[in-house]
């Protein structure tokens, strides 16, 4: 049970380095990105058949994949900056559910439909904890949620740049009559997290499964991490996703229960949006 | 000496034209209040001028310079602010941080402070906790940290005590003294036209009357006509 947490443990950096990125978007550019592990896979991908076909050092296809997933998501941004900028969260939202769609089809048409050859960035154990061994994968992954959120939250907090993103994030149009650039702030956090997005995936994929699905719809279990902390709060979104992959991954271990670990997310969400409205009154929840 | 001006402006919101073929000036050094009724359009004309509403004709001018398609950031560093209705604070930032989006310098932070001491024991306050009147203090003070040449602001009264109200005037006065020209909005129609040198009378979102403000505010049948949509 415990090999199985901590092998759960890797997802579930994973999942809170996704968190981080979709807290991040909603509460400065005011999306909920689907696309965002989208745009990873199709980052991770190029990077895999760069290596394949074109014989790049692994390295370097990596980082060309890399760029393209934050290049992707900062176009996306460019888009949403540029056509939707006066509209709401749900409508800009939408259009990022639509992407999502756009790149497993995409992906499909362009890698095919089966799991790609993934080498392994990293691999191999780190360390043992009571003779149970932890991987490097799993150690990069949290290390990265976790160095993520620290970095997020000193920028946001001490620096201008980062007064001035909460600013934007606040009142937007404000904002922009007092002389803070907007569009180019709001690309430059689309394409962050496009990029921090692709790495995270680009080191898990070689191994989970890889498929286009199965690597863009992990946007399910960062979103239901994100929700923890409210889509606001970075911390509880890295702690509901490595609580969520440890949970996943012991699951996984019982024949009788293995099956469930896919639907833990779901009722993770489902868990919390209930929770979140106990209170409610019917008409004002309405 | 550069000036604003607006030149023959039209703006469109919704279903129609709200504000038509509107013109003004806005020199330094002068506060140039512009009354009407509600609805007369007030809010769209400021709007338009900082660039959060098109102007569907007409154009917006400093000096040589076109800001007519210019975007709001671009308006900003051509030296116009604007000050929208409602005590547009940033609620999570505290005042300081809020001071800091505009001043480039301590030295400007320190100076707008001085014209509020209010706010200077409250600095590390987040704004959302201050009262509405030290809200209005630092979205005034956030705007003069930018030192701006050109200055809208909207509805300074709105929701605030009359007693507040009158301690913030003398100090948009004092900045239009050292050399800023001032657009202002105002719900109190007397008071606006107490401290500023020209006025604007806008109904049904046409000019309908233009003139030294001290004048209107010595002629209440001249105002009233204004108000009521009769050009003089």
């Amino acid at each position: 049970m415990l090999q199985g947490a901590l092998a759960g443990l890797a997802a579930g950096g994973l999942y809170a380095v996704l968190a981080v990125c979709l807290t991040l978007m909603s509460r400065l550019v005011r999306v909920v990105n689907f696309a965002q592990a989208a745009t990873g896979m199709v980052g991770s991908y190029l990077a895999v058949w760069l290596v394949v076909h074109t014989g790049l050092p692994e390295w370097a296809a990596t980082l060309g994949g890399i760029l393209l997933g934050a290049g992707l998501s900062a176009g996306l941004g460019w888009i949403v900056c540029t056509w939707l900028a006066e509209t709401d969260t749900g409508t800009r939202s939408a259009v990022t559910a639509a992407v999502l769609l756009l790149l497993i089809s995409l992906s499909f048409i362009l890698f095919g439909n089966k799991p790609q050859p993934f080498r392994p960035v990293l691999a191999g154990p780190a360390f043992q904890v009571g003779g149970v061994v932890v991987s490097q994968v799993t150690v990069a992954t949290v290390g990265l949620a976790v160095l993520v959120a620290l970095a997020c939250r000193l920028l946001l907090g001490r620096t201008a740049v980062g007064v001035r993103l909460r600013a934007l994030s606040e009142r937007p149009t404000t904002a922009e009559l007092l002389g803070i650039p907007a569009k180019p702030l709001s690309i430059a956090v689309w394409a962050g997290t496009g990029l921090v997005a692709t790495l995270a995936i680009s080191v898990v994929a070689p191994s989970q499964s890889n498929d286009p699905t199965s690597l863009a719809m992990l946007v399910v279990p960062a979103s239901a991490a994100a929700l923890l902390g409210g889509f606001r709060r970075l911390d509880l979104a890295v702690g509901g996703g490595l609580v969520l992959g440890v949970v996943e991954g012991a699951v996984a271990q019982s024949d009788h229960l293995s099956l469930v670990r896919y639907f833990l997310p779901l009722l993770f969400i489902v868990a919390l949006l209930l929770w979140s409205q106990r209170k409610e009154v019917w008409d004002a929840a309405r | 000496m550069n000036t604003l001006r607006v030149n023959g402006v039209t703006v469109a919101r919704g279903a129609g034209p709200v504000i038509r073929d509107v013109s003004l000036e806005l020199v330094p050094g002068r506060i140039t209040a512009l009354v009407g009724p509600n609805g007369a359009g007030k809010t769209s004309l400021l709007e338009a001028i900082s660039g959060v509403l098109p102007i569907a004709s007409g154009s917006v001018h400093i000096g040589p310079h076109d800001l007519t398609r210019q975007s709001r950031v671009g308006r900003f560093r051509r030296g116009l602010a604007h000050i929208e209705q409602g005590r547009a604070v940033f609620g999570g930032l505290t005042v300081l941080e809020n001071l800091r989006l505009t001043a480039r310098t301590g030295e400007q932070v320190d100076q707008v402070l001085a014209l509020f001491p209010e706010l200077a024991k409250r600095a590390d306050s987040p704004a959302a906790l201050l009262s509405g009147g030290e809200q209005q203090m630092v979205v005034l003070a956030r705007a003069f940290a930018a030192n701006p040449a050109f200055l809208l602001i909207d509805e300074m009264s709105l929701g605030l005590a009359p007693v507040v109200f009158t301690r913030l005037l003398p100090v948009v006065s004092r900045f239009a003294a050292e050399g800023a020209a001032i657009l202002l909005v105002e719900q109190f129609t007397h008071l606006a036209l107490g401290i500023a040198q020209d006025a604007v009378v806008v109904s049904s979102g046409r000019v309908t009357h233009q003139g030294p403000a001290p004048d209107l505010l010595a002629s209440p049948a001249t105002l009233h006509t204004a108000y009521l949509g009769e050009s003089r």
